[in-house]
């Protein structure tokens, strides 16, 4: 019984920690935290159920549809809530701005979509008598592990990622020295819909396919990060899982009404203990 | 006759008209419409100190709402107690609530805490459904009506507007007075409020808390209105809609929420389209507002004012008076 | 008598030294000069001697009261106001209003006497506000009292801030860079306010790159060099210093 309990756990922790990493992506860029970020996570579940079960199209069809979506969805965002506002002085705007669009996003599949949650479809084809081996589980983890896997060699090995890295430790500079700041801000926004859209559509038969999952997701990637540490893409990882596991847990004890009580108290303690998180570090601030 | 006093003669006379409505007319929907928009503006009073004066993100304010009103509903439904007396409780627990989310939360950076009140409302709403033995879980409550005079809808309606407009008073003496200020140069410049000496944290926690005594009030009266609640009366687009009112109002502004909230409510129900878009057009609101006027509609006038209305440069440049300065600062003193 | 002391302050950031082993001291009705290269730690150290960083070694002294471990506000209420190098004003608010900020410390009246406006309330505001406007018409800002702040001109928000530091009634007053970007007539105005100060037993200290201002009107002139002590005494002295041409002043 607990070995199911931390399967479960490991595989919505693997989608708070695509979730967490998708904002880390975003974040090196622009140093926004945007609050779609677990919207683009839903659009990937919500469009890979509407592309293969209601169009009929081919799974890997709607696979890569889901993707695309997550991929304009991740540029739109740029393109309107972070583009013109990132130059302003008010420090909050983006909060704002990103927000609205995360309502928007929300809303609008709300209205279109339906605010009933949604099977979503097999992906490979399997008994549903698995048990623990049924793909709903390992799916979002092998998700996470190709994301993780895949960044890791982006930034170490293309030059698009080093040069993300340069944007990220002085953007500035960067810009002085002719780097297309918005070029890449924005491919970062595309790559983090496409990680999310990823994560969402792997765990799509978990969550089914549902239009609140956005808030839900954007405030767990989140409190992976902070007990992860901001900008540290083990400690997203690390984060994710903990809070995956920990929640199922609690579920297990308490039942699962106090999964968002429990991750909640976890972040205030973890807030207050070591703000920079497991594994981030601490930021000086300049007069 | 200084701007103030004629803001005050300006919002007596509003005050006037809106206890006069129910003498102009007849219809109960207007009322109720009319009673809901008092019952928003007193929580919206108190969160526009925390986001328009403050700067502070908070998109959680629903889950105090609704402890307010489940406290009401809870003390003067189940267990019978003078509906005053719960309606006192209702604010109080509200302040506590507030005064709780604010203390580990209000040192963090703006995201963090926007979060942490994103989450705060959904262990409300996750907890109204769980402690069903308190709550009543799905099923909801009842809510009794105020007694007296006050269970008729107008009756309802001018406790409502009594309120609101001390509500409005007590949050236009805080905005305008040195507490105003200090709370603008925590929005918009700690570093300024630091070196002046403002105590950033312990502004913000003070006004978080006020803002939670005026939420909970506001749900007590807001259950006594709903005559009915269940967690799904207290959904994020509440949330979403109270801050939508005061960034699209303007920040800094007491008229420009108030007429926000005013708009916000009434809108949908003269535009019926809009009403069913609900939330999404929210959303665009904020979008369009944040990218185009970030200050918000409250403070267009300003911008125009001063566009059309140049000042003319000195051409003496600065003077001195250096007499009176030297006067003020022997008269002044040092710390 | 108080001075404002900083005694063999260091501080790092990251694996780069910005100020090592640097002492410095204020004196009531002293005029302080603090000059150097840019990168040689002066607005670091004004900004450690306000409580913005902390100190890595050394000390804060006001008088005999250790301020090291204080923080920023605290300061203040003790005495000590700053402009900054990048004027930070409350756009939203008028003048008069920017001004009446600083007498924050000042200001008694409690949360719930201000809601409700009790007689406290109200005497603070007529206090802060002919303080505040004293102040305006003494720094030649009268003319702008009820203008809104994001309509100042670079020279106006700085004299702004100058006369809302004044607004704290100040013991000591640090200016950050006080005469960046401002006209000749606006330093000659600024000279003069500053020596006026002077007179009232206020201690300044003055972080600037105009040297001629500074040497004009320093009572003592302290220089810095890549975060160490290059020299310190006199504006001739210093001024003609053969170490301090070379490294900061030219020929």
């Amino acid at each position: 019984m607990l070995l199911s309990v931390l399967v479960t756990g490991l595989a919505i922790g693997a989608l708070y920690a695509s979730t967490a990493l998708a904002f880390n992506v975003m974040y090196s860029t622009s140093k926004v935290l945007s609050v779609a970020t677990g919207h683009l996570c839903m659009l990937g579940g919500v469009f890979g159920a509407y592309f293969i079960q209601t169009l009929g199209l081919p799974i890997i069809v709607g696979f890569v549809g889901a993707l695309m979506v997550g991929v304009i969805a991740g540029y739109l965002m740029e393109l309107i809530t972070v583009r013109r506002i990132i130059n302003r002085s008010d420090e909050h705007l983006w909060l704002l701005s990103t927000l609205a669009l995360a309502t928007m996003i929300q809303q609008s599949v709300a209205l279109w979509w339906g605010t009933e949650p949604r099977p979503f479809p097999r992906v490979i084809p399997q008994e549903f008598g698995a048990g623990m081996a049924d793909q709903k589980y390992w799916l979002p983890v092998v998700a996470l592990i190709v994301i993780a896997i895949g960044l890791e060699l982006f930034y170490r090995l293309t030059m698009y990622g080093k040069v993300f890295i340069a944007v990220s430790e002085d953007a500035f500079a960067a810009r002085a020295r002719g780097v297309p700041t918005n070029r890449i801000r924005a491919a970062s926004y595309m790559i983090a819909g496409l990680i999310g859209a990823l994560a969402g559509f792997a765990a799509g038969q978990l969550t089914f396919a549902y239009f609140a999952l956005g808030h839900v997701l954007t405030l767990m990637g989140f409190i992976a990060i902070a007990v992860g540490g901001l900008g540290s893409n083990l400690g997203a990882v690390v984060g994710g899982l903990l809070l995956g596991v920990l929640s199922s847990l609690v579920s297990y004890w308490f039942g699962g009404e106090y999964q968002n009580t429990i991750a909640i108290g976890v972040l205030i303690i973890i807030l207050i203990v070591r703000p920079e998180g497991l594994f981030g570090s601490k930021r000086v601030r300049h007069v | 006759m200084s701007p103030n006093v004629r803001k005050f003669i300006g919002a007596l006379a509003f005050l006037v008209v809106a206890a006069a409505l129910p003498f102009v007319t007849d219809n109960i929907y207007y009322i109720r419409i009319a009673t809901l928009i008092g019952i928003y503006w007193i929580l919206v009073a108190g969160l526009n100190l925390v986001i328009g004066y403050c700067g502070q993100i908070s998109i959680g304010h629903v889950g105090l709402l609704a402890l307010g009103a489940y406290c009401f509903a809870i003390l003067a439904g189940k267990a019978g107690v003078d509906p005053w007396v719960a309606t006192a409780a209702s604010a109080l627990l509200g302040g506590l609530c507030g005064l709780a989310l604010g203390l580990p939360s209000l040192r963090l950076p703006g995201f963090y805490f926007a979060m942490t009140t994103l989450a705060f409302g959904m262990i409300v709403a996750e907890l109204s459904v769980a402690w069903e033995w308190l709550t009543g879980g799905g099923v909801g409550l009842m809510v009794p009506f105020y007694p007296g005079e006050f269970a008729s809808p107008w009756g309802f309606y001018w406790l409502v507007v009594g309120i609101a407009a001390i509500v409005s008073w007590l949050v236009w003496n805080l905005g305008r007075h040195a507490w105003g200020r200090a709370m603008i140069s925590v929005r918009d410049s700690e570093v300024a409020a630091a070196a002046v000496g403002v105590p950033i944290y312990k502004i913000k926690l003070y006004v978080f808390t006020f803002s939670g005594v005026l939420a909970g009030l506001a749900g007590a009266l807001f259950a006594s209105y709903q005559s009915y609640i269940t967690p799904e009366t207290f959904v994020f687009e509440l949330s979403m809609f109270f801050f939508v009112c005061i960034v699209v109002g303007g920040r800094g502004s007491i008229l420009g929420p108030f007429i926000g909230v005013i708009v916000l409510a009434a809108l949908p129900e003269i535009v019926a389209p809009l009403a069913k878009l609900g939330t999404f057009f929210y959303g665009v609101l904020l979008l369009i507002v944040v990218l185009l006027l970030p200050e918000g509609i409250g403070n267009l006038i300003h911008i125009l004012r001063d566009r059309f209305n140049p000042i003319e440069r000195r051409s003496s440049g600065i003077v001195p008076d250096l007499e009176r300065l030297a006067a003020a600062l022997r008269q002044g003193g040092m710390k | 008598m108080k001075t404002l002391q900083a005694k063999g302050v260091s501080k790092s950031f990251g694996g780069l030294k910005a100020l090592s082993d640097v002492s410095i001291e204020v004196r009531p009705g002293e005029i302080h000069g603090l000059i150097g290269p840019n990168g040689s730690g002066k607005t670091t150290l004004l900004n450690m001697i306000c409580g913005y960083y902390r100190v890595d070694d050394g000390r804060i002294l006001l008088g005999d009261e250790d301020l090291t471990g204080q923080d920023i506000q605290t300061r203040a209420r003790l005495g000590i106001a700053r402009t900054f190098q990048k004027p930070r004003l409350l756009q939203d608010l008028t003048v008069l209003e920017n001004a009446m900020l600083g007498a924050w410390t000042d200001h008694e009246a409690s949360f719930l006497e201000t809601a409700f406006a009790l007689p406290r309330n109200r005497k603070d505001e007529a206090r802060s506000r002919d303080y505040a406007r004293e102040l305006l018409h003494g720094v030649g800002l009268g003319y702008a009292v009820d203008r809104r702040a994001n309509l100042l001109e670079h020279g106006e928000q700085r004299f702004l801030e100058v006369a809302r530091a004044l607004a704290l009634r100040p013991r000591f007053v640090l200016l950050d860079e006080p005469a960046g970007g401002l006209t000749d007539h606006e330093i000659d105005s600024l000279e003069r306010i500053v020596l006026t100060l002077k007179d009232a037993g206020i201690g300044v200290l003055i972080v600037e790159h105009h040297t001629d201002f500074v040497f004009r009107i320093s009572d003592r002139v302290t220089v810095l060099h890549l975060g160490r002590l290059l020299k310190h005494g006199d504006p001739h002295t210093v001024e003609t210093d053969q170490e301090v041409i070379n490294v900061y002043l030219g020929a």
